[in-house]
This record gives structure tokens, C-alpha cells and sequence, in this order.
């Protein structure tokens, strides 16, 4: 395996081919590697090819998560959930930009039971163990996303800028089908260099966990209230980041039997953030 | 000449006082040398393949490829095991590497020995094995009967009550009185227990170095170096003599490390390599690279009178015990014999069985079958309480176990036995108010998530008492030897080596040797070598809260004989002169019970208990499920405390790992397969989880130990996951009868 360390954009779009995988903070891949579920002959370190640190509204693909959670420009809503995502080693060394792109939470996927993500023809979460698992879009695979801060971002409203396009958070993100079972949009290669996100005029991230800190949300919850409406979003109860119409759509999940709690909690959540968050 | 070396006068160090332990300052600075940091020149690391399936008959192993590999030097399989095929800590029903069939989820297969340890892991993945899966045994409820996991009923014909079911490790029954006695009031309850891991930081590590002459010298993280060489040797088919273990700096134990793990393929490795070889577990590994807490199954009915006076419990207890039998026949019978708790009792009826499945193997863990009765039975009396309107305090001060009093195997309690004082103690030390709001998220259940401002949060108090045994049990000859070396240093000074194999697993046993030898021998000058099988006899193992107790009583012996010698020869020794002495300790003897009622068959078949009583406050968010453990009071029948300091110390990380067990920590199986052998996936409490602990300590010197001393390290676990419980039980007013309890089963009703 060979590490390249590209120290320009322009170098390190040139290394990213088939075979290589980019590497940032290294916290979510390098495990994903030593555990073979992300195959790779070249690691392209992009550390020095994608902006770093906070401008404004603008945010840089390669700003640590240890590095946003003490600004006290952003909002509430990220800084928490920054706060939140992990240990503080993990914060000093993992990107915003490679938090959005954590790859789903499923002990089967990751344990490399054939399943349906990993291209078979069964969710084994379904008929077995599931009470941290999905409870919106879990049909085909009941995997549960689990970024804090995709969350909040997905509330915020904010924008991703890459080193092809420009498209709102949402649009990152993608159910798996069939024919296509990734869950992001992003072409091969695509880097995320810098996040927009617009200032809201409140906004908070509330995360139910297994214990006190240092776990994956149960249930996440994200409230940002702007001119426009306030606008809600979710970690840990879909396959992807979920953003929720209002509060009556948790209606519309489809829970598993060992994982209905997790609607419970989140209405009770949701009802608290949106107290947090008003006027 | 020289005047002969005298006795420099001791100052400090005595049994008695808080002495700051050995290892204190190497451990929080990171200087501590773990089995893990061994190194040697020219070492080969070793990995280990693991059967990927819970139970499958081997057809074929073709090391071909692995053989060929860069860096590779040894590749083994069964085939290649010296001696015995097969080893077990009670029963020799595990094979060294799996031959004919896997039983179980991470069985060791195959080794390989490779210059890197990356080039070992490839090795290893390179081996082809064929495997043909058989009918899985999973559901303990059915195991008994299903087709026997071990035709050769290994654990059947050593005395235990006969059950010709084809998966029965033990069953054993405890009858007393009349099991059918009637009372005023009769509460009933089903409980479950998951698995639980011991989750020791440090994995499982050591160094094998052959030492050229055929025999081999093992560096081992370990709880009892004896019986490890005394399984190793024969499987090598080599003399013990030409086995030598050697204690390596032990990342926590807990029961974990009383079963082998790398020790004999490490050893294999290296001899048939002829070069040291290293093998270390990572994280995942380690759960597969030792036994478990036993998951339970537990019915019980309590009767009692008006008055509070229990007349008769009986209980019903199922035990997975895994693939293996491991120690599950002596915790099927300690899950039994402490069924009741500490309260007397005239009428009782308890039936506890172990099986054999395709799950995790299961054995020792910090409380040894008490954990799982305790939860069980205090849930009970609490329910009891409720039913006769009784204050709960109250009830178990009305049952309260007493010295006199005899237990439901018939033994008679001789030794010191304050239930009634501890219970008082506990209950006496002042609960917390109730915090102000508006507080920070941290100190409200939630934590760091910040979902709460106080809305949904319910406070609880819950009480629990519980007791174990110290000491092995059961006819089992527990003895351990120590052995002094005195001698004259250039100043003409006394020092005194001291000799022991007890394991310092991190509970504290360095500095009992210590300050009991100091204290003996009047001296300060007192050092203790490093443990290994080649200096000195058995310690027996760092298990059962027997380690202070009886290498207290071994060194005391020694350090006497030595004394004595000492004043022989007139109170001095001459430069270049030394006493060298080496003393074996009993406890006193126990007999087996009678295998139809469970009944003792002689005086006594436990040598000792030791009791603890706590009370939790916990405050739960109840929309939500979360929960947050406010403050925890415990008062514990220590005896005499040897060195207080690291009494509390043991207290508060054996409550921390009762409170896991309750609110968080459970190994996750589908099929017997493991799903989350990680500490992403299993959860243990971390700082911010363990609320302050006030402990008192009950002292009681225990008339027949050397200082009168009791072991410490389990009550705490035994009690606290009951106590935990309570609080939430109080809390949430759910019957939350299954640990751990999670939030699911707080804010759902629906499952």
C-alpha cells in the first residue's frame, strides 16, 4: 500500500483514481481499512490539499472537529454536535468534511455478513439484533447513520461546496437501491472542500446515548430556527442523515420491533430542542 | 569481623496502615511494564486463526500457502501439539487447537509465528480451513437435552449430583427443611442477566522464550502462574520443571485470567521455532481470549410472614456456560449456595443447572455466581418489602444473617458474619439532597448530551445487601506458599526477600505481602521478588477475594520460621550468612456437598464470608430512559483492613463494574456469533458514569485468618448491581427485571 501526500488540490485530484482513498483525519477510515471493508492500494493524505479553518459562514473541508467546537462564531447546533461526536482524541484528529462521510453503524455490515449493503440479498439487523438501528428508510438495510454533525448541518440548512459543485447537505446524501447502494452522491474522487452554513437565529443539537459520553447517538436531535421556519434533523434513525418535516412525521417510521423506543425518545427530544430553540 | 547485621527499626508499613501502593506512580505515568510491552531480542509475533463459525466440524486445514509467506516461520495446527491434545482449568474438555470440531465463536485453530505481526495476520488468513456446520446449541433453555456439545461428559463422575443430559455441566440442588413451607405472603419473579466481560485494559499478552534446553519460560499477564504451568507442561509434554511461568505486569483480571489463553501457543510457537515469541490480543480478540460472566436465568418465589420473617425461598437458576466447562460447575454451585442472600433461613429449595452451548464460554468473573442471585433475590426482597408494607431496610434487618446462624447447605456460620452492622452502617450514612436546577447537562442524566434541563427526571433510592464466599470451596485443597530469604546487605543491615506466586492483578496484594512481612519481621527493609513457578511452591489464584487472606497467612508462616531461626542463631546474621525458608498456608479444610440436597457432608463447605450493603440514589429520565447514578453509600465487612487506602480503592472499581453490569455492559450474540467485540460496541462505564462513593468499612477481624482478615474484592460487585437496580426500580416504578437495563426498557412499553 502506498501513501501519497499531495500538497496542493490540484496534486491531490490527480492521485485520487481507482485504488486510492482519501485520508484526513484518518479516524473513520483507518479502521475501515484494517478491518478490509474499505479496500484501497494508495491512500491519498489530503491534509494539505483541503481548505482548513473558519471564515465567516465558510467552513473548511479539513477543519477539526476539536478546532470547531471551541469557535464561538458557529452555531450552537454544530458546536454541540462537534462536541459531542467522539473522544477528544478522535476530535483533534477527525474532519468535518470526513465526519459528513462516516460510514453507516451496523454490526453485521461491519462484521462483513453478506448483507444487502454489502451487495447481498438480506438486512440480518432485521431478523436479529436491532435496538440501535434504523427506523426511517430501513427497508433494504437497516443500518443507522450516525454523524452528530451531519445532523445539525442537514438543520442548519447548510451548503456543500466540492471540488465539482455546489449542493445543499441534503443532496449529499442518498438512499441505497438496488442497482446502487451507496449513500452518498459523490462521484469517484469528488473531494468536499468547504461547508456553508448559514447563521441561524437558534439553534441546539440534543444526542441520546448509552452512557454519558463517548457513544453513538441512540437518537440525535437537530433544531435550527430561522426566519423561515425552524427546520428539524436526525442521527442514528436512519441509514442516512434524516431531516424530518415536523414532528408529526416521526408517524411515518417504520420501526423494527426491538427499535420502536427510539421513537419515543425522539419525540420526547424533539419537544425539548424545540423548546430550546424558540423565540 | 564485623558485627553481625541487625534489624533496622520499622517506622512504617504495617499491616493496618494506608500505604501507598508500589505501583501507583509506574501506572499513572505510564512507566508500568504490561505483558504487553515484553520484548526480546529476535522475537517472532504470533497470531492465532479463530473459527469464524459457533459450531462446525473441521473437514480439512491446508497450511500450504501460509508456510510459503514472507517472514513466515511456523505455521501449527492440532497436529502439531507435543502432548495432550486437550487442557481445561477443572476438566480437560478444550482442545489447544481445534481438532475434529469448533464449538464455539474465536476457537484457536490454527498459529502462526512471523517476523511481523502484520505478516502473521496475513499468514493466518491465508490457512484454508473447511468447515461443515452443525445444529447449533444456543438456547440454554433447550441445551440440556439437545446432542451433546462434549459426548464425553466430562464434568459427570466427580461427585456432583448425576444428569444424564446430554449438556449438563452441573446440576446440583440445595434442599432444606421443608422446601414447601407456607407463609402469610409469597412474592414471585422472573430475572435475566446478560453476559458480561471483564473488559481488563490490558489484553491478553505475554513472551515465550525457549530456553535451550527443551523447556520453555513463559512471561504471562495471569492469575495463577501454577496452574497455568500445570495445564502448559503436559500439553508440550514437558516436566513442570521445564515450564516456568513468570508473572508479567497484568492489565486487570477480574476472573478473565484464570483460563489459559496464548500461554501454550506462544510456548509452541517458540519451541518449535526455537526463538522468543510474542503474541498480544487486540481488542476484538479478547473477547474470544477468555471466559465470561455466566448469563442467568432465575426464578424465584419468597414466603414470608407478617412480621417480615422469611420462612422459605426457593429458586430456580439457569447458567449458559459456553463451549467449555472452564470453572462453571464451581459457579453453579456458588450461584446456588448464596441464592438466599444474608438472611437465615429455615426452608429453602434451590435448583441450579449449567449448560453447555455453542456460546461464549463462560466462567470466573468478580463475584463468581453471587452477582446473578444477588440481583435476583434483592429485587426479590424488595418486592417483599412492598407486599408487607415493610420499610426494606427494615425487612433485611429482620433476616439479617448472623454468626451462629446456619446457611441453607446446613454449614453453621462459626467465623465473624455483621450483616445487622453493615446493613446499619450503610443505611446510616446521609443521602445526598437532591440537587438544585437549573445544573450542568453533566450532572443530569444524559450527560454530555445535554437533553435534558431537568424535565422527565425521576430520583430513586434502592438498597441491596449481599455476601459471597473467600476462599476455594468444596473439598478443594487451597493452600499457599511463600518462602523469606534473610540476609546482610554491606551495611550491615537485615533484608528480607520475599518469595510468593500470588498474582498482583492489580488489586493490591503487593503491598499486603509487604506490609505483612514488615510487620512480622519488625524490619523495613523488605523487598518482593518477581512471582515465577521456579522459586517458590503455589499461591494458588488471585480469585474468590482469597489472595490477602491467604498470602497473609504464607508470608506470616514464613516470615515466623524465619524468625525464629533468627533468634537460633543469636539475633544477627554475619555478612554472607542467610535464612532461606519456605512455608505453606492452609485455610481451613472444607468438604464437598451431598450431591441429592446440597447438604454439607463436612463442618463447613465454604471457609469464610464477607458481606457488603449499599445504598444508589439514581435520577432517571424517564421520557427518555437515561439515567444517571447520583451517589452511591456502601458499608463492608472487611475484617481487618491490611491497607485501607487500597480497600476503598477496590470498592469503588468493583462497584463501577456492578453498576456496568447493570445499566450498559452486555456481550451481544446472534447464532453464538459475537456482534460487538469492541469498545464502540460494548460499553463500559467511563468516569463520568460513576457517581462519588462514600464507603465505610466494617471491621470485624475474622477469628480464623491471619490478622484477622477477609478478602474485599467482590462484595462491592455482588452488591452494587442489585443496589443499582433498586434505584432504578424506585425511579421508574417498572419491575425492570433483566440487566442491563437500557433505555428501551425504560420508555417503552410496547416489547
Amino acid at each position: 500500500m502506498d501513501i501519497l501526500r499531495p500538497d496542493s488540490l490540484e496534486a491531490a485530484r490527480a492521485a485520487l483514481k481507482n485504488g486510492s482513498v482519501a485520508l484526513a483525519g484518518g479516524t473513520e477510515l483507518v479502521p475501515l481499512l484494517r478491518d478490509r471493508i474499505v479496500e484501497a492500494d494508495t491512500i491519498v493524505e489530503i491534509r494539505h490539499a483541503v481548505p482548513r479553518g473558519i471564515q465567516g459562514t465558510r467552513i473548511g473541508a479539513g477543519t477539526t472537529l476539536g478546532e470547531l467546537e471551541v469557535d464561538p462564531q458557529i452555531p450552537d447546533a454544530l458546536r454541540e454536535a462537534c462536541r459531542l461526536a467522539a473522544s477528544p482524541q478522535l476530535r483533534a484528529m477527525g474532519t468535518i468534511g470526513g465526519n459528513l462521510l462516516q460510514a453507516t453503524r451496523c454490526w453485521y455490515w461491519r462484521l462483513k455478513y453478506p448483507c444487502w449493503l454489502h451487495g447481498g440479498g438480506r438486512c440480518f439487523a432485521h431478523e436479529g439484533l436491532h435496538r440501535e438501528h434504523a427506523v426511517f428508510a430501513n427497508a433494504p438495510c437497516a443500518s443507522a447513520h450516525p454523524s452528530d454533525v451531519a445532523a445539525a448541518l442537514l438543520a442548519l440548512g447548510a451548503t456543500v461546496r466540492t471540488d465539482r459543485r455546489e449542493l445543499p447537505i441534503a443532496e449529499l446524501y442518498r438512499l441505497p437501491t438496488g442497482d446502487d447502494r451507496r449513500m452518498t452522491g459523490l462521484e469517484p474522487g469528488e473531494l468536499i472542500l468547504e461547508l456553508e452554513v448559514p447563521m441561524p437565529a437558534a439553534s441546539t443539537y440534543l444526542k441520546a446515548m448509552d452512557r454519558k459520553r463517548f457513544a453513538f447517538a441512540l437518537v440525535g436531535v437537530a433544531a435550527a430556527r430561522s426566519p423561515e421556519g425552524t427546520r428539524l434533523a436526525l442521527a442514528g434513525m436512519a441509514p442516512i442523515p434524516w431531516l424530518l418535516e415536523d414532528e408529526s412525521a416521526l408517524d411515518e417510521a417504520t420501526p423494527l420491533p426491538g427499535n420502536a423506543y427510539k421513537l419515543e425518545i425522539a419525540r420526547a427530544l424533539i419537544r425539548r430542542a424545540l423548546v430550546a430553540v424558540a423565540p | 569481623m564485623s558485627t553481625p547485621a541487625t534489624r533496622r527499626k520499622l517506622e512504617l508499613g504495617r499491616v493496618g496502615e494506608s500505604v501507598k501502593r508500589v505501583d501507583a506512580v509506574p501506572k499513572v505515568t505510564g512507566e508500568f511494564a504490561y505483558s504487553s510491552d515484553l520484548f526480546a531480542a529476535g522475537m517472532l509475533w504470533g497470531h492465532t486463526l479463530r473459527s469464524p463459525h459457533a459450531h462446525a466440524r473441521i473437514l480439512s486445514i491446508d497450511i500450504s500457502e501460509a508456510v510459503g509467506l514472507a517472514g513466515v516461520h511456523a505455521v501449527l495446527t492440532h497436529d502439531d501439539v507435543p502432548g495432550d491434545k486437550r487442557y481445561g482449568l477443572e476438566f480437560p474438555d478444550q482442545p489447544v487447537l481445534a481438532f475434529d470440531r469448533v464449538r464455539y465463536f474465536g476457537e484457536p485453530v490454527a498459529l502462526v509465528a512471523a517476523e511481523h505481526p502484520e505478516q502473521a495476520r496475513r499468514a493466518a488468513a491465508a490457512i484454508k480451513v473447511e468447515y461443515e456446520p452443525l445444529e447449533l446449541v444456543v438456547d440454554p433453555e433447550l441445551a440440556a437435552d439437545q446432542p451433546a456439545i462434549h459426548p464425553q461428559h466430562w464434568t459427570q463422575g466427580h461427585g456432583y449430583r448425576d444428569d444424564p443430559r446430554p449438556n449438563v455441566v452441573r446440576d446440583m440442588r440445595i434442599e432444606r427443611g421443608d422446601p414447601d413451607a407456607r407463609a402469610d405472603v409469597s412474592v414471585e419473579g422472573y430475572y435475566e442477566l446478560g453476559i458480561q466481560d471483564q473488559a481488563f485494559l490490558g489484553p491478553e499478552s505475554g513472551l515465550a522464550v525457549p530456553d535451550g534446553e527443551g523447556g520453555v519460560d513463559i512471561y504471562v499477564a495471569t492469575q495463577w502462574l501454577h496452574v497455568d504451568r500445570d495445564q502448559v507442561a503436559p500439553c508440550l509434554n514437558l516436566s513442570r520443571e521445564q515450564v516456568r511461568i513468570h508473572l508479567a505486569g497484568v492489565g486487570g483480571a477480574f476472573g478473565g485470567r484464570e483460563d489459559l489463553s496464548m500461554q501454550l501457543h506462544a510456548a509452541m510457537l517458540a519451541l518449535h521455532t526455537n526463538r522468543p515469541v510474542k503474541m498480544v490480543y487486540n481488542r476484538e480478540e479478547s473477547f474470544f481470549g477468555h471466559v465470561h460472566r455466566h448469563p442467568g436465568r432465575i426464578w424465584a418465589e419468597h414466603r414470608a410472614n407478617r412480621d417480615g420473617k422469611l420462612v422459605c425461598v426457593r429458586m430456580r437458576i439457569l447458567l449458559d456456560g459456553g463451549a467449555y466447562a472452564s470453572s462453571s460447575t464451581a459457579v453453579t454451585s456458588n450461584a446456588a449456595s448464596f441464592a438466599v442472600g444474608p438472611y437465615a433461613i429455615e426452608n429453602a429449595l434451590i435448583e441450579s443447572t449449567c449448560v453447555y452451548t455453542n456460546n461464549p464460554p463462560c466462567g470466573a468473573m468478580r463475584g463468581f455466581g453471587a452477582v446473578q442471585t444477588c440481583f435476583a433475590a434483592e429485587a426479590q426482597m424488595d418486592k417483599l418489602a412492598a407486599e408487607l408494607g415493610m420499610d426494606p431496610v427494615e425487612l433485611r434487618l429482620r433476616n439479617a444473617l448472623a454468626s451462629g446462624d446456619e446457611l441453607p447447605t446446613g454449614q453453621k456460620i462459626t467465623g465473624s458474619m455483621p450483616v445487622e452492622e453493615v446493613i446499619r452502617r450503610a443505611a446510616a450514612i446521609p443521602v445526598p439532597d437532591p440537587e438544585e436546577l437549573p445544573r450542568d447537562p453533566i450532572r443530569l442524566p444524559g450527560g454530555a448530551g445535554n437533553t435534558t434541563r431537568g424535565d422527565g427526571v425521576q430520583r430513586g433510592v434502592g438498597f441491596a445487601v449481599g455476601f459471597k464466599n473467600i476462599g476455594y470451596s468444596e473439598g478443594f485443597d487451597d493452600y499457599t506458599a511463600a518462602r523469606v530469604r534473610l540476609f546482610a546487605d554491606t551495611d550491615g543491615d537485615l533484608v528480607a526477600e520475599i518469595y510468593c506466586a500470588a498474582a498482583e492483578v492489580g488489586q493490591g496484594v503487593t503491598n499486603v505481602i509487604l506490609q505483612t512481612a514488615r510487620t512480622e519481621l519488625e524490619l523495613e527493609n523488605v523487598m518482593l521478588a518477581p512471582g515465577t513457578t521456579g522459586e517458590v511452591g503455589s499461591a494458588g489464584s488471585a480469585s474468590a477475594s482469597r489472595m490477602t487472606w491467604m498470602a497473609t497467612g504464607a508470608v506470616q508462616a514464613a516470615c515466623r520460621a524465619v524468625r525464629d531461626e533468627l533468634d537460633r542463631r543469636g539475633g544477627g546474621l554475619a555478612s554472607g550468612d542467610e535464612i532461606d525458608l519456605e512455608r505453606i498456608y492452609r485455610h481451613p479444610r472444607t468438604g464437598p456437598l451431598e450431591p441429592e440436597t446440597g447438604q454439607i457432608t463436612t463442618e463447613r463447605a465454604h471457609v469464610s464470608f464477607a458481606a457488603a450493603a449499599m445504598r444508589v440514589v439514581v435520577e432517571v429520565d424517564v421520557d427518555l430512559g437515561l439515567t444517571r447514578v447520583v451517589w452511591i453509600g456502601t458499608a463492608q465487612d472487611v475484617g481487618t483492613a491490611v491497607n485501607p487506602q487500597a480497600v476503598y480503592g477496590q470498592i469503588e472499581g468493583g462497584t463501577a463494574q456492578g453498576l456496568g453490569l447493570a445499566l450498559m455492559e452486555e456481550i451481544q450474540t446472534r447464532d453464538g456469533l459475537i456482534t460487538n467485540a469492541s469498545f464502540t460496541d460494548y460499553l463500559i462505564p467511563t468516569a463520568l458514569d460513576m457517581p462519588p462513593v462514600v464507603a465505610e468499612l466494617v471491621e470485624h477481624p475474622e477469628p480464623e485468618a491471619p490478622f484477622g482478615v477477609k478478602g474485599v474484592g467482590e462484595p462491592p460487585t455482588v452488591v452494587s448491581t442489585a443496589a443499582v437496580m433498586s434505584a432504578m426500580r424506585a425511579a421508574t416504578g417498572r419491575e425492570l427485571n433483566r440487566v442491563p437495563v437500557k433505555p428501551d426498557d425504560i420508555v417503552f412499553s410496547g416489547s
